[in-house]
């Protein structure tokens, strides 16, 4: 990389913002400090050619004051001329990163696209939630669509504008003290932003015990709608007592041979599902019980319960762990930087803006009501817009 | 079973579509089970897979993979290229 000088002053406010340009990029330079009429300015007058501050050099070449490098940086020159070009080891600074790939970064993507916002979409998978269910009823237009569909023609929609994408990728870290934001993703890379949009979402809320994540897939599963056909002839311990847990039991009672269902609470749900549950004589219930470990050493092969009322033991001898017990919001990246409620989600305003600035949020990993693909849809287009309105400001 | 790349899916799973998907729009060819219906599939999918209890199960190659993680398919399906070369 060509070495860079910069010849400034205090309480020059050009000076500042060249030099925070270069940190931001993670751009090394020399200071050297200038008072008019000093040897230092007879040298820099002497390279530059110019006489006002600050005036920077790559390598040997004047290349101009503070515009000038962010002209340089519009051009694409800048990188050419620190010599990065060809290696990309200079990270371009995107507009706005979108997080998550669910149905409200989908949409963000797109409202920030048709914006000519320079946009980066990140996310480990697409879809998001919408994708453990297999069907939609109720999103306008379609009377009822298979998710799978659904999804992939918000995924069209957004390859129409030629978004760029990192998709299979987690992101690690944020760091979002300066102007200039820093994702940085599980494969070592940092990305550089002027706003970030998080609609990271949620994810089912795991029993945290012994044996669980070492047997995800192998017996312990999160999904019924795709799994519960698996579980033939077996035996299977459903947890929790709302709706999902119901539903996965009526799921299960075509094909297991035997059903428990175990929850820390009264059975809630509807009624009528709840009766056909009850009166299954494949299905035994056990209120308030709660997980101790899984055990199992390739695959599930059984679970231990425990009674919170009388502390009784119990072991079921299952195949397969159901485990509906609700959501947790995919927040942990932000915990520390901004407000978060109760329940962990992050809190927004009307604009979808965390408090954090150039920083905005949609969806279901916030806290906004009604967790529905057209609520996040619509959630995603206003984050998108909101960062758009920042960054006009901005300038 | 010569296939290259097989699919174990579910009728009800949207990230089995996801994956059968794709592949199609990768232009690779492969095998769809569904194992709902064709238990001598589920057999074959819980043996190849260790006893897997969770859909889809997606091998390539020699490689078997339990759910669909884009990254990781992407990168499996590799050695279809490279035995394409040798081939």
């Amino acid at each position: 990389m060509a070495s860079v000088t910069i010849y400034s002053t205090d309480g020059c406010p050009f000076c500042a913002k060249a030099k925070s340009f270069l940190a931001d990029r993670g751009i090394s330079y020399e200071e050297i400090d200038v008072q008019p009429g000093s040897s230092a300015w007879k040298e820099m007058k002497e390279k530059t050619g110019s006489g006002s501050l600050p005036q920077i050099l790559i390598g040997d070449e004047p290349v101009g004051g503070y515009s000038d490098l962010v002209h340089l940086e519009a051009t694409g020159e800048l990188s050419h001329k620190l010599g990065l070009a060809e290696e990309g080891e200079v990270a371009p600074l995107y507009d706005v990163i979108i997080i998550g790939g669910g149905p409200a970064g989908l949409s963000a993507a797109v409202y920030a696209a048709r914006k000519v916002l320079k946009t980066l979409f990140v996310s480990k998978d697409i879809g998001g939630q919408v994708a453990w269910t297999y069907d939609v009823d109720n999103y306008l237009g379609f009377s009822q669509v298979e998710t799978a569909d659904l999804i992939a023609k918000f995924e069209e929609h957004v390859e129409k504008y030629g978004v760029e994408k990192l998709v299979g990728v987690e992101v690690k870290a944020l760091e979002l003290t300066g102007k200039i934001k820093k994702v940085i993703t599980d494969d070592g890379k940092t990305y550089l932003t002027k706003t970030l949009i998080i609609a990271t979402g949620k994810r089912p809320r795991s029993l945290n015990v012994p044996g669980e994540k070492e047997l995800i897939g192998m017996g312990v599963t999160y999904c019924s709608t795709c799994d519960a056909p698996l579980f033939a002839d077996l035996d299977v311990a459903v947890m929790g007592g709302g709706n999902s847990a119901l539903e996965a039991v009526i799921d299960l009672m075509k094909v297991a041979r035997k059903i428990y269902m175990v929850s820390l609470t009264p059975i809630t749900g509807d009624e009528i599902i709840r009766d056909k549950v009850i009166s299954s004589p494949k299905v035994e219930i056990f209120i308030k019980y709660k997980a101790l470990r899984i055990a199992g050493e390739a695959t599930v092969e059984g679970i231990e319960i425990e009674s919170l009322e009388t502390g009784e033991k119990k072991r079921l001898d299952v195949q397969g762990i159901m485990v509906e017990i609700g959501l947790l919001p995919n927040s942990e990246l932000v915990l520390d930087t901004m407000e978060i409620n109760r329940i962990g989600e992050i809190v927004i305003d009307s604009r979808c803006r965390t408090g954090v600035a150039g920083i905005f949020a949609c969806g279901d990993v916030t806290d906004v009501p009604y967790k529905q693909v057209i609520v996040a849809a619509g959630e995603g287009a206003k984050a998108a817009l909101s960062a758009y309105d920042y960054i006009i400001k901005q300038r | 079973m010569s296939e290259k790349v097989r699919v174990y899916a579910t009728p009800g799973c949207p990230y089995c579509k996801m994956a059968k998907e794709f592949l199609s729009k990768k232009g690779v060819p492969f095998t769809a089970y569904d194992v709902k219906k064709d238990k001598e599939a589920l057999k074959e999918m819980k043996r190849i897979s260790g006893g897997a209890l969770r859909v889809p199960v997606i091998s390539v190659c020699n490689e078997v993979m339990v759910g669909f993680d884009r990254g990781r398919l992407e990168q499996a399906l590799s050695c279809l290229e490279q035995s394409s070369e040798i081939e």
